[in-house]
């Protein structure tokens, strides 16, 4: 078997133009909910965004010049709104059974990116370096250590903590996210479920 | 023969005019201009680090008690317990252990806090040598050469000492007692925290280098009782929900509040294993969420409800005003979710749901621009 024709094939297959970059979607899209992820992505890039500056400058200029802390507050901003979106679109959803009909990995990636966006949340508020960061810091070592992964993870090492959070989990996430809108647009938005039927009384069921 | 699974395209369904792009676009600078929005009007919170300089200053008392309590064992990190050491003297009192699991221990003790040595001896040891301070080179050796049960002797009678002294003009005033060389110890550590450069002694050995990425043993050093009463004041103490408020009043991480409120009840408040036994319940509750699609009951769940009918409104109104779904040849199918096999060998491939039917009406209550969908075959596969 040739591995590069059987996956350009399954690829060509899987994710047509029609698929990726749709100028068309079903008449059924029509709600709010349906905004809830892009605007999540959008947040996203911002966190992004602003998080490539900040770590460009370096944290003493995020924590003491007037600009730095304008883009700490983006950053504060756009990860709170992150959040805001990403659980009001996983709520949605949820409500609309939304891993049907060959959806369920779409849920797990979009479950396990929720997952990894608290740690990388919680990586960047010890990076924060005031005193938010230095008691949750000392907090927080018990938890890690009665979940076993202290011994990994020391948690006061400030290097491996923004070691984490601007590179390894970004990267993870960002692989996450990818992954999980190629498989939203390969797979399509879910069809609504089932209309009632009008029975022969002339009643819904 | 194996039967036929049905999957409904969404390609296939009624389509209307869309554009991914711009939609991203806009979507992206509404939120760039109200980020950017708040961020200038609000600003981040931000509450300057506590440091061993300002402790000192403004409550020498609790440097020093911070000081005997790594000292003679009694402070928290000295008896930890993996990943910190086994404990004071082979006692380890904070290895969560629920029913016999302790993952705690499974690292051993890679980060290695012999607190006397680290917090006390090294630092004075180096104070002594930079200022050639022949007294304290004395306090330490008689010190350290004394029996372990002078030691917890002259460290006991100051840690009752300390509960009773007084601070005038910055000098901690001791009631008279036999605290052999630990007075002299305790003040001379009190001083270096003064001057600034205790942090420095202590971040130096959990670094061994110029580099300063590792801050363990200073933010140790202020973690027994500093840190948690400065905590406690503004209302961050884990039992007063943490981690879950920010300062004053922004918004704070609030996604932990499901792990933060097990914190706020039994067992969790009061177990000795309450870390433990939080971490593997926020685990577990996780795994359910990832495990939702399989879930028995839960995955029928949003269907019960009728939240879904309030956000697919415009297409249920459509559907069941034409009565689309109680003519349509797949209805036995759709009951199913499209999940079930039909047995039906003769389901033609070309058979299509009625809902893949455009509809005048149905445009007109959109009021979209309505497509025509190109009908393709029903797609079907096996399995």
């Amino acid at each position: 078997m040739n591995w590069t024709q059987s996956m350009r094939q399954r690829v060509s297959e899987k994710l047509t133009w029609d698929h990726l970059l749709p100028s068309e979607q079903p008449v059924y899209v029509s709600s709010l909910v349906y905004s809830f992820g892009v605007f999540t992505l959008s947040s996203l890039v911002i966190c992004i965004a602003s998080g490539i500056i900040m770590s460009a400058y370096g944290p003493t200029w995020y924590q003491d010049s007037a600009a730095g802390s304008l883009l700490r507050g983006v950053h504060f901003w756009s990860v709170q709104a992150f959040f805001f979106f990403m659980t009001m679109h996983l709520v949605g959803q949820f409500f609309m059974g939304s891993w049907r009909e060959g959806r369920a990995l779409t849920w797990v990636i979009g479950a396990v990116s929720f997952g990894i966006s608290v740690i990388e949340a919680f990586t960047g508020y010890l990076s924060r370096g005031d005193f938010f960061s230095q008691w949750n810091q000392v907090q927080s070592k018990d938890a890690f250590n009665g979940a076993g992964i202290d011994g990994f993870l020391n948690i006061l090492n400030n290097g491996q903590v923004y070691g984490l959070h601007i590179a390894v989990l970004p990267i993870i996430l960002i692989g996450l996210v990818g992954w999980h809108l190629i498989a939203v647009r390969s797979k399509g938005v879910v069809p609504p479920y089932q209309a009632r039927v009008l029975t022969k009384e002339g009643r819904h069921s | 023969m194996k039967p036929i699974r049905f999957s409904r395209d969404t390609l296939q369904f009624p389509q209307k005019d869309f554009d991914m792009v711009k939609e991203g676009v806009v979507s992206l600078g509404i939120l760039t201009v109200l980020i950017v929005a708040a961020a200038a009007i609000w600003g981040a919170p931000f509450r300057p680090a506590v440091t061993n300089q300002q402790v000192a200053l403004q409550n020498p008392i609790g440097i020093g008690q911070e000081v005997l309590g790594d000292l003679d064992g009694q402070g928290g990190i000295a008896s930890y317990g993996p990943p910190y050491n086994n404990g004071w003297h082979g006692q380890a009192q904070s290895v969560q252990s629920f029913l016999g699991f302790s993952p705690q221990t499974w690292w051993g003790t890679p980060y290695q806090v012999n607190t006397a040595q680290a917090d006390v001896l090294t630092p004075l040891q180096m104070l002594a040598t930079a200022s050639h301070d022949s007294a304290l080179t004395a306090a330490l050796h008689t010190y350290k050469t004394a029996s372990y049960t002078q030691q917890q002797a002259w460290t006991s009678a100051m840690t009752n000492a300390l509960g009773k002294a007084t601070v005038r003009n910055g000098q901690v005033l001791l009631p008279p007692g036999h605290y052999g060389p630990v007075a002299l110890m305790v003040n001379d550590e009190i001083n270096l925290a003064k001057s600034g450069l205790l942090s420095g002694a202590l971040d130096r050995e959990t670094n061994g280098g110029v580099y300063r990425w590792n801050v363990q043993n200073d933010l140790l050093f202020l973690q027994g009782q500093v840190l948690p009463n400065i905590a406690n004041n503004i209302n961050m103490a884990g039992g007063q929900w943490g981690i879950n408020h920010d300062e004053q009043a922004y918004p704070g991480p609030w996604w932990l509040t499901p792990y933060t409120f097990l914190y706020q009840i039994p067992p969790w408040s009061t177990g000795a294993t309450g870390d433990q036994t939080a971490a593997y319940a926020m685990g577990l509750l996780f795994v359910l969420l990832i495990l939702v699609p399989w879930i028995p009951g839960l995955n029928k769940l949003p269907k019960l409800l009728p939240v879904h009918r309030a956000i697919w409104r415009d297409w249920y109104r459509h559907l069941e005003k034409t009565n689309a779904c109680g003519q349509c040849p797949l209805l036995a199918s759709c009951t199913k979710e499209f999940r079930g096999h039909t047995s039906d060998q003769q389901q033609s491939t070309e058979t299509v749901p009625s809902c893949y039917q455009p509809d005048a009406t149905f445009a007109y209550n959109m009021n979209d621009g309505l497509r025509s969908p190109s009908m393709r075959p029903l797609r079907t596969s096996t399995d």
